[in-house]
C-alpha cells in the first residue's frame, strides 16, 4: 500500500546557544507534526537516525528520542543515514506494524568535531594508522574523476551554480558553519558546509500531497580498494531498485536530490542514479537546474541527517513550496542518502506528487 | 608454516571533544541556582505537571512548557543508593545518591545526599528507606551548575 | 513469519582470536547453516551494534559488509539493540520487501579498557555528568525503591542471581559457568547498596544472528513462529517516572505496554500457564523483579512471593534457561540472544538446557535506564 508524506520540517542553523540538542530536535519534530495537521495521539511510531559520536554521548537516543515524540511510542534509532530511517519507517507502515510514523534525523556540527568522527570510522588495523578520513577517499575519487573530459571546466561552473542555489534557498545556512581542510585535489568549494541540521517528517498510509513511489537500498564492500572508484555502484543498485519499485521504467524523474559528501561525490551520485550520463554528472550540476536544486552540500551538511534532508527538499519541490529554488512543474523526484564510510550503503527514494 | 601466528593487539585511545550547548532553558535554571539559590520547575500547559529541572518542553504531552516557578526548599526522599565501589573518574565512595521530590514539584530530582553517618551501611539504608524529609543545601558560592546544591536531611 | 536459523558465538570476556568482522561472519554463517540457506537467499541484512565507544570502532559493522549489494542498515538502541534489529528485520519481511531477513548483533566490548566510563556517557551532560551516575547506581536506585514499596529483601535479589548462574551451567555458550549460591552472592562486595557484585552482569563479547523468513519461504524447516512483537519507549529522566498516573519508576511501564500489545497479538491471556519459557533481559537480578508484574506473572505486591514460587512450582514457566544476562551480557546482542534462546527452545534445539515440551516463549529486551522495552513471543505452532 502506498505511503505518503503528510508533514515535513527542516532547519539548518549553527551554534544556536539558546537551544540544546533536544530542543532543536523538538522544534523540528513539532513543526513537522504541525505541518501534517495531525495530533500526537494519531502517531504510534518514531524512527530516528542519529549517531552517538555526533551527539556526544553513548546511546544518545535516551535523551533525544523523547524530544522526537517517542513517549510511550514504538521508537527505534538507526546509527545510519536518515534516508535509511525513512525506508525503515516505510516498512513499518507497509507491514501494518504501525499506522503513522515520525521520521527524524539530525547532526550538530557546532557541538562535535566532524573530522575526528571521520577518522574514527576507519578500522584500527589497516586504515586508521594511516590517518585516513573520508575526504581522503573523496579526494582519491576526485583524482580519477577530474581527469575526465571537460570535468574541471564544468566544476567551476557547478561551484558557481551551487553557491547561487544555496544563497537563494531560504532553508540553507545563512551564517556560521565551517569547512574542513580539503585534501588535494579537492578544493574548499568542493567541501560540505558543516552545520547544525534537524529534519523531520510524518509518514502514513493516508493520502497526502506527496506519495512515496519507490524505495531501494544497497551496499558495497567496506575496503575502498575492493570497490570501483570511478562509480558509486551501491547507489546505482539502490536507485535501480527504487525506480523499478516505482514502476517508472526508463523514464527520468523530474529532479534529483542526491547526497554526496563533496561536489565530486554529488556529481558521481547523479550519474549513479541515472540523472546524468557517465562523465556528465559535473556538467549536470553546472547546467541543469533540476540537479540538486537545493544547493546540495553547500546549503549545510551533517552526518547522519543528509539523506532525510535530501528527501525533505524533494518533498517541498513536489508540493510546489520550495520557494526561489523551485523546479517548475516537478511531478517526480529521486532523493538519496549515503552512509559512512565513504558511502558504502545507500538508500534511494522515489517520490511523486500525488 | 609450522609456527603459530602471534595474535596482534593494537593499543588505542578514544578521545572526542564536544561543546554541549545547554540552551536557554537550562542556562536560566542554572542562573536561578547561582543568583537566587532557587530550584526552578516549569509547568506543562497540557498535563499541568511542574517539571524539575525546569525545561522548555514536556515530552509526555509534546508541548512547550509555560510558567516557571521555584520549588522546595524542602522535599521528600523517594529512593536512594549508597555507592561503595570506586569507579574511575568519579568521587571517592561511600556516596549517597538520591531522588527527591521537592515540595511543589511533580517530578523528582537526583543529587548527592550529604551529612549521613555511613559507618553502618545497613542502618543508614534503613533510615533512608523511611522516605525522610530533605532540604536542598547550597554551597557558599554557587556557580550555576547542578552541583551548587546537595540534599541534607531536614 | 518464523525464525528458521540461529547462530551464536560463545560469550566471553574477549575473543582475542577474532576481529569484529570475524565475529559477525561467524554468527551469520552459523545462522544461515542452521536455516539451510545461502547468503543469496537473504534480501536484507540488519545490523545491531550499540555504543561505538565500547568497541572503539566507529561504524564497526561496516567492516563486515557482505552479500554483494544487499541492503545493509544498522540499528543502535543501546541495550535493546538486539531486539530492535530483529524487529526491524521482521518489518522488512512483514512489508513484503523481503522474504528473508538476516539480523546480526555484535558486542565488541572486550576491546574497551574503561567500559564503565563509556556507560557513564549515556547520561545527560548538562544535569547529570557531575554525579556518579552509572548503570549500576541507576539500577540500585530502583532496587532500593522496590524494597521499600514491595517488600523485597537483599536475599530475593541473590536468589534470582543464583538461579541464573545455575541454569547457565547447562549453556555451553554462556560466559559465566559458576554455581554460586545466594550466600555466595550476598557475600560478594557491595557495589552500590543494595546491589552486590555477583548480581551485576559480566562484560561479555559475542555475536548473535537470526534468519527470519516469511511464511512462504519457511518450507519444511522447523521454525519459531513470531506470534507477537512490541516495543515501547519511555521518558528519559528517571525523576519523571515517580509520580505520574501511568505508572511509577518500578512499574516498568514500557515493558507492561509492550507485553499488553504482544500478548494480544499472540492470544496470551494468562502468562503463568500460556508460556513455557521466559528469557528476560535484566542486567541486574533486582531488575528482574520489575518484569514480573509487567509481564503478568503476579501482582506487584506479590513479587517476593513469586520468587519463592519459582523455586517450588513446576507448573510455572522456566525463567532464563540460558542463564540470562547474568551469565552473559554482550550488550548490543543481549536482547537478540533472548530471542535466539527462545527460538531454540520452541524449536526443540536448545540442547543441554532444553526445557521439555517448550511450545511458547517470551523474550524481553531492556535499554537505557529501563527506558526502552521490547517483547517478542515465539511459538512452535505453524499458523494455518
Amino acid at each position: 500500500m502506498p505511503i505518503y508524506v503528510e508533514g515535513v520540517a527542516l532547519e539548518v542553523s549553527f551554534a544556536d546557544a539558546r537551544r540544546n540538542l533536544s530542543e532543536l530536535i523538538f522544534d523540528a519534530v513539532r513543526a513537522a507534526v504541525d505541518d501534517s495537521g495531525r495530533d500526537m495521539g494519531e502517531i504510534d511510531s518514531v524512527v530516528l537516525a542519529a549517531h552517538d559520536l555526533v551527539d556526544g554521548r553513548s546511546l544518545s537516543s535516551m535523551v533525544t528520542a523523547p524530544a522526537a515524540g517517542a513517549y510511550l511510542r514504538d521508537e527505534t534509532r538507526y546509527s545510519d543515514d536518515g534516508a535509511a530511517a525513512f525506508a525503515a519507517a516505510m516498512t513499518r507502515l507497509e507491514a501494518g506494524d504501525n499506522t503513522r510514523s515520525i521520521v527524524a534525523a539530525w547532526g550538530r556540527c557546532s557541538e562535535h568535531d566532524p573530522d575526528a568522527f571521520s577518522r574514527a570510522l576507519f578500522d584500527p588495523f589497516m586504515t586508521r594508522p594511516l590517518g585516513l578520513d573520508e575526504f581522503v577517499l573523496s579526494g582519491m575519487r576526485a583524482q580519477i574523476y577530474l581527469a575526465g573530459d571537460g570535468v574541471r571546466e564544468a566544476r567551476s561552473r557547478a561551484t558557481s551554480r551551487r553557491r547561487e542555489a544555496a544563497r537563494r534557498n531560504p532553508r540553507a545556512l545563512k551564517s556560521g558553519g565551517f569547512t574542513s581542510t580539503p585534501h588535494y585535489p579537492l578544493e574548499e568549494t568542493d567541501m560540505p558546509l558543516w552545520a547544525d541540521i534537524t529534519v523531520a517528517m510524518v509518514l502514513s498510509t493516508e493520502p497526502a500531497a506527496v506519495r512515496v513511489a519507490g524505495m531501494g537500498q544497497s551496499s558495497e564492500p567496506y575496503l575502498f580498494g575492493d570497490r570501483e572508484l570511478r562509480s558509486i555502484r551501491s547507489l546505482e543498485w539502490a536507485a535501480d531498485r527504487a525506480l523499478a519499485d516505482a514502476g517508472l521504467g526508463g523514464d527520468l524523474v523530474d529532479l534529483a536530490e542526491v547526497d554526496g559528501l563533496t561536489l565530486i561525490d554529488e556529481a558521481l551520485g547523479l550519474e549513479a542514479v541515472g540523472f546524468a550520463t557517465r562523465g556528465g554528472g559535473m556538467a549536470a550540476l553546472a547546467d541543469d537546474p533540476r540537479a540538486n536544486p537545493s544547493g546540495g552540500g553547500a546549503s549545510g551538511y551533517s552526518r547522519p541527517a543528509m539523506g532525510l534532508m535530501r528527501i525533505a527538499e524533494a518533498v517541498l519541490q513536489l508540493r510546489g513550496s520550495a520557494g526561489p529554488v523551485q523546479v517548475d512543474g516537478a511531478r517526480t523526484a529521486l532523493a538519496s542518502g549515503s552512509s559512512t564510510v565513504a558511502g558504502q550503503t545507500q538508500t534511494a527514494i522515489v517520490l511523486a506528487a500525488a | 608454516m609450522s609456527e603459530p601466528i602471534e595474535l596482534i593487539t593494537i593499543p588505542g585511545n578514544w578521545n572526542f571533544d564536544y561543546t554541549y550547548f545547554a540552551g536557554h532553558a537550562a542556562s536560566r535554571f542554572f542562573a536561578a541556582l547561582k543568583d537566587s539559590r532557587q530550584i526552578m520547575g516549569a509547568q506543562c500547559p497540557a498535563c499541568h505537571r511542574i517539571l524539575v529541572p525546569a525545561r522548555s518542553f514536556c515530552d509526555a504531552c509534546f508541548k512547550r512548557t509555560g510558567d516557571w516557578r521555584p520549588v522546595g526548599p524542602e522535599g521528600t526522599l523517594e529512593t536512594f543508593t549508597i555507592i561503595t565501589a570506586a569507579f574511575p573518574g568519579l568521587p571517592e565512595p561511600p556516596i549517597v545518591m538520591a531522588y527527591a521530590t521537592m515540595d511543589g514539584a511533580d517530578t523528582a530530582l537526583v543529587n548527592v545526599l550529604h551529612g549521613l553517618d555511613l559507618t553502618d551501611l545497613a542502618a543508614a539504608a534503613a533510615r533512608l528507606q523511611l522516605q525522610p524529609r530533605i532540604r536542598a543545601q547550597f554551597i557558599d558560592k554557587p556557580q550555576g551548575r547542578i552541583t551548587d546544591f546537595s540534599f541534607v536531611l531536614a | 513469519m518464523a525464525i528458521v536459523g540461529v547462530g551464536q558465538t560463545s560469550y566471553k570476556r574477549a575473543h582475542t582470536e577474532l576481529s569484529s568482522a570475524d565475529m559477525i561472519w561467524t554468527a551469520a554463517e552459523l545462522a544461515l547453516e542452521d536455516a539451510g540457506m545461502g547468503v543469496d537467499a537473504v534480501d536484507v541484512i540488519v545490523m545491531g551494534v550499540a555504543p561505538d565507544a565500547l568497541a572503539g570502532e566507529n561504524g564497526v559493522e561496516k567492516t563486515a559488509i557482505f552479500g554483494a549489494g544487499k541492503p545493509y542498515v544498522r540499528v543502535n538502541t543501546g541495550g535493546v539493540t538486539g531486539s530492535s534489529a530483529a524487529f526491524a528485520g521482521a518489518s522488512y519481511v512483514g512489508s513484503g520487501r523481503a522474504k528473508v531477513a538476516l539480523v546480526i548483533s555484535l558486542e565488541r566490548m572486550g576491546q574497551a579498557t574503561t567500559s564503565q566510563q563509556v556507560f557513564n556517557t549515556i547520561f545527560d551532560p548538562v544535569y547529570e555528568k557531575d554525579f556518579p551516575l552509572t548503570t549500576i547506581t541507576m539500577a540500585a536506585l530502583r532496587a532500593s525503591l522496590l524494597m521499600r514499596v514491595y517488600g523485597y529483601s537483599e536475599r530475593d535479589w541473590a536468589l534470582i542471581a543464583a538461579r541464573n548462574y545455575r541454569n547457565a551451567l547447562r549453556n555451553p555458550l554462556a560466559h559465566i559457568h559458576k554455581d554460586l549460591s545466594a550466600d555466595d552472592i550476598l557475600a560478594s562486595p557491595m557495589l552500590a547498596w543494595p546491589i552486590h557484585r555477583f548480581e551485576a552482569c559480566p562484560m561479555s563479547e559475542g555475536a548473535c544472528a537470526l534468519v527470519i523468513a516469511a511464511q512462504s519461504a519457511v518450507g519444511d524447516r522447523t521454525g519459531a513462529w513470531v506470534q507477537g512483537i512490541a516495543s515501547t519507549s519511555d521518558s528519559y529522566a528517571m525523576g519523571d517516572r515517580f509520580h505520574r498516573p501511568e505508572g511509577t519508576l518500578v512499574d516498568l511501564l514500557s515493558l507492561r505496554r509492550s507485553a499488553e500489545r504482544a500478548y494480544a497479538d499472540a492470544g496470551i491471556t494468562d502468562a503463568r500457564t500460556d508460556l513455557d519459557v521466559v528469557e528476560l533481559y535484566s542486567p541486574f537480578s533486582s531488575a528482574e523483579a520489575m518484569t514480573y508484574p509487567a509481564l503478568g506473572f503476579c501482582e506487584p505486591q506479590h513479587g517476593p512471593r513469586f520468587i519463592q514460587e519459582q523455586l517450588t512450582d513446576a507448573s510455572l514457566p522456566v525463567f532464563n534457561p540460558s542463564g540470562g544476562p547474568q551469565a552473559a551480557n554482550p550488550v548490543s546482542a543481549t536482547a537478540m540472544v533472548r530471542i535466539a534462546e527462545s527460538a531454540l527452545q520452541v524449536r526443540g534445539m536448545a540442547g543441554e538446557h532444553q526445557v521439555p515440551e517448550a511450545r511458547r516463549a517470551v523474550a524481553t529486551g531492556q535499554g537505557g535506564a529501563t527506558q526502552f522495552s521490547t517483547v517478542c513471543i515465539l511459538g512452535a505452532e505453524r499458523p494455518e
